[in-house]
């Protein structure tokens, strides 16, 4: 039976290097380039490691936290399509245990999971011939294990996930993108400890990781020994409970029905029920609908996040003091959210017609357009805005992170009125996929891009200007909140009226534009 | 009977010799409700359209007939607004599109040809959209999705998105979003395309009721039977120009409008080019 499973596994495993579209082969030939990449990597860097020194511990801890994250979500990666789900063989008379041994074992070959018993091994040549190279051994096969079972977990919740093509597509290209940001923080790291500055900061982060589960067991080696035996024992629980856990699923996943899209058969007319019935509020039912059930508005949505926390990290490791990068966060995440509108009427591809045949005033459709990063980000900034804050430890901060965060949105949302009209340039259409790029994207999408950030930036520069001065007298920074959130009302009305106007003098040459795209 | 729309003015009619003497029937003539006067599209250098002009009367059902590529959807598109003529004037119901849009457009319904909807909505969504849009209310627009839906047999299908639905489908709704704010004046392009032979006597019907009732329909197709059985006034246009517009009987003299039609747009001349078809290979 495993042997069986086993040779399916790497059946499918040649065949991705077959025959098939060159792109295909190409892409599998490139993944595999990195893999070997990251294993000669793994190698070079446990053989060369110096476990006598506290930052290389630290980077030990790191980097096997990014790595075991990474290698754990690589099956996602590969498009779901042939990966091992345990309720395709739910038409075998199998037992479930015996599949969820199998499958277990599949994993562990194939370039992840060879990957991840190389990440074990790399920490157990990294601490041999010192006293605790036992429990580097320990802790590495333990590692080893978590991560490749893990990757079954999420290879199960993936495809619970991917109801759709769509919704396959998403899951992959989210798998990818949080595989890249953990290469970056593992490349990061080496780069850091290698430059022998910043030692305080990685030891800091290794530290707070290495008391989580990502992290325990590539720290065990260095622990003390108390610390050593909780961290070994924590790491042999958490493989008893994916263990247990993987039966069970496997068993539960056998017996119950494939998971499908719910079909709507409700008989309202779901967000056109809540709003008034009036041009600018069907054109922000409508805009809802799309910001939450099409890819192309999803992916920035899911993105969103990442960039603020990303810039948060490279300044972290960059050896800014932590507590006041919290303020960051916030006010990224809002100029991007504003700024993300600025090409929004080529997202209608040719459906604008449905705008430019109507009676339809300028105004209402942009004012309908700007509903749903309004709906996102006001409350997002009001519910976060009081932690933040309270993490920065920067007294007095609050109205001045609300003030400029709400500015920063409203303001990016009044310079996209106008640039959705004016600097409109092709976008994907609306069956691609969110990474498909019209052929003809040209210099003026880079243009209307830098411009719209700039603007925005420019415009919310005085309330900047001023919430830096609030950091030597803090009485500012309640002046900052203010100008912020005025200069954003004042910029979002403008840019409608503005917007509207360009809007109905321009439409047929908007529709002209996405036409020959 | 009166020459409902004059034949194309200028230098455009001097290849279409209309009589236009007939005997004249006393029938009150309905007023002009669109109007169409030199328009001209060029894109870049090539002169797409070229000096169109048109009348259509309150009530009629007007054909645009044409080879592909002949300008049939860039003159509709000029006349409803979503595209900008490089010369000329349409009038509607005495507005002119291009300086007084809103007035205009609310009393136009377009179905414009390879255009996407919003396919995200489902198809009662879209109904709801575009007649909100047009300035209808809420209860109104509810009833008239019902109604609308039973004619067009959509019902079971108005929960569903209209990205589900089959390309007739999306002709049905599409029509029925040009509807649905019950327009003066209906432009419709290529309307039959895809549709079944049941949907396609649906629509002749809905369009005839809609024209006895005072509307006016302005449509284009490739279907000849269709647009003879259909329409009261035909033009054709060829490469840009209309050839000749007129009642049906006018257009089409003593033959059929295909001929008539094959005559004008010069398939003959196409078909003579390829003698070596006929010499086969063996």
């Amino acid at each position: 039976m495993v042997d069986h499973v086993l040779r399916l596994k790497l059946a499918l495993l040649t065949s991705s290097f077959r025959s098939g579209p060159t792109l295909n082969r190409t892409i599998a030939a490139l993944a595999l380039a990195l893999a070997v990449a990251v294993a000669v990597a793994i190698v070079v860097l446990g053989a060369t490691v110096d476990v006598a020194n506290a930052e290389h511990r630290a980077g030990i801890v790191i980097v096997g936290a990014a790595l075991s994250v990474a290698l754990a979500i690589t099956p996602l990666t590969s498009g779901l399509g042939s990966a091992m789900e345990p309720r395709r063989f739910a038409s075998f008379p199998l037992s479930p245990r015996r599949l969820a041994v199998s499958l277990g074992a599949a994993a562990a070959v194939g370039v992840p999971g060879v990957l991840a018993i190389l990440l074990g091994v790399g920490l157990e040549s990294a601490w041999s011939e010192t006293p605790t190279g036992g429990a580097a051994v320990v802790a590495g096969v333990l590692a080893a294990a978590a991560i490749i079972l893990t990757s079954q977990y999420l290879v199960v919740v993936g495809i619970q996930l991917a109801v759709s093509p769509a919704a396959r597509q998403l899951v992959t290209a989210m798998a990818r993108a949080v595989i890249a940001v953990a290469l970056a923080v593992a490349v990061t790291t080496v780069l850091v400890v290698r430059s022998g500055e910043n030692g305080d900061t990685l030891v800091t982060v290794a530290g707070t990781l290495a008391n989580t589960p990502v992290g325990m067991l590539w720290a065990a080696p260095g622990s003390d020994l108390a610390a050593l035996l909780a961290r070994l024992l924590g790491g042999a629980a958490m493989l008893a409970v994916l263990i247990a856990g993987w039966g069970f699923i496997v068993t539960r996943l056998l017996v119950s029905p494939q998971r499908e899209r719910a079909v709507h058969h409700a008989a309202g007319l779901g967000w056109f029920d809540l709003v008034p019935a009036t041009q600018a509020g069907v054109i922000a039912a409508r805009s809802l609908i799309y910001w939450t059930r099409d890819a192309r508005y999803r992916l920035v949505l899911f993105a969103l996040p990442i960039a603020p926390l990303l810039m948060m990290l490279a300044f972290a490791i960059a050896g800014t003091p932590v507590p006041p990068l919290w303020l960051l966060p916030l006010p990224v995440l809002a100029l991007f959210l504003g700024w993300f509108a600025h090409n929004d009427v080529a997202y209608d591809h040719t459906a604008l017609w449905v705008h430019v045949a109507a009676p339809l005033k300028g105004a209402a459709d942009r004012w309908g357009r700007v509903v749903p990063p309004l709906l996102i980000g006001v409350p997002l900034i009001v519910a976060l805005a009081p932690l933040l804050a309270l993490w920065s430890g920067v007294e007095g901060v609050l109205p001045a992170l609300i003030g400029v965060s709400v500015g920063l949105l409203l303001t990016g949302l009044g310079v996209s009125s106008v640039a959705s009209v004016v600097g409109a340039y092709p976008a994907p259409r609306p069956d691609g996929g969110p990474f498909d790029q019209p052929p003809t994207l040209g210099v003026r999408a880079g243009w209307s891009q830098s411009l719209a950030l700039l603007a925005t930036v420019a415009f919310m520069t005085p309330a900047l200007v001023v919430a830096w001065w609030g950091f030597t007298e803090p009485e500012w920074f309640a002046i900052a909140g203010i100008a912020g959130v005025s200069t954003g009302i004042g910029m979002l009305l403008l840019g409608i009226i503005i917007g509207g106007r360009a809007f109905r003098r321009r439409a047929p040459e908007l529709l002209d534009l996405v036409l020959r795209t | 009977m009166k020459p409902a729309a004059k034949s194309a003015t200028g230098p455009a009619a001097k290849s279409a010799a209309e009589p236009a003497a007939k005997p004249v029937i006393p029938t009150p003539p309905m007023p002009v409700v669109l109007k169409a006067v030199a328009l001209q599209k060029k894109f870049g250098a090539v002169v797409a359209v070229d000096d169109v002009s048109l009348s259509v009367r309150q009530g009629s059902i007007f054909g645009f007939v044409g080879p592909n590529g002949a300008g049939k959807t860039t003159t509709l598109s000029m006349m409803t607004g979503l595209l900008r003529p490089s010369a000329g004037q349409v009038l509607v119901g005495g507005f002119d599109v291009w300086r007084e849009p809103i007035e205009a457009k609310k009393l136009l319904g377009v179905l414009p040809d390879r255009m996407r909807l919003f396919d995200r909505l489902t198809g009662a969504q879209m109904l709801y959209y575009s007649a909100v849009l047009h300035g209808v209310d809420r209860e109104k627009a509810r009833a008239r999705i019902r109604d609308l839906g039973d004619v067009l047999e959509l019902d079971g299908s108005l929960q569903r998105p209209v990205r589900d639905y089959s390309i007739g489908m999306v002709k049905k709704i599409s029509l029925a979003t040009a509807l649905i704010h019950a327009p003066r004046v209906l432009v419709l392009d290529e309307p039959f395309e895809s549709v079944d032979p049941v949907s396609t006597s649906q629509f002749v019907d809905l369009l005839r009721r809609f024209a006895a009732g005072g509307g006016t329909v302005i449509l284009s197709s490739h279907n000849m039977d269709l647009v003879e059985r259909l329409c009261d006034e035909v033009a054709i246009i060829v490469a840009g120009r209309i050839l000749a517009a007129g009642t049906l009987d006018e257009v089409r003299g003593p033959t059929s409008l295909e001929e008539r039609f094959v005559q004008l747009a010069g398939g003959h001349a196409a078909v003579e080019g390829l003698e070596w078809l006929t010499t086969f290979s063996d």
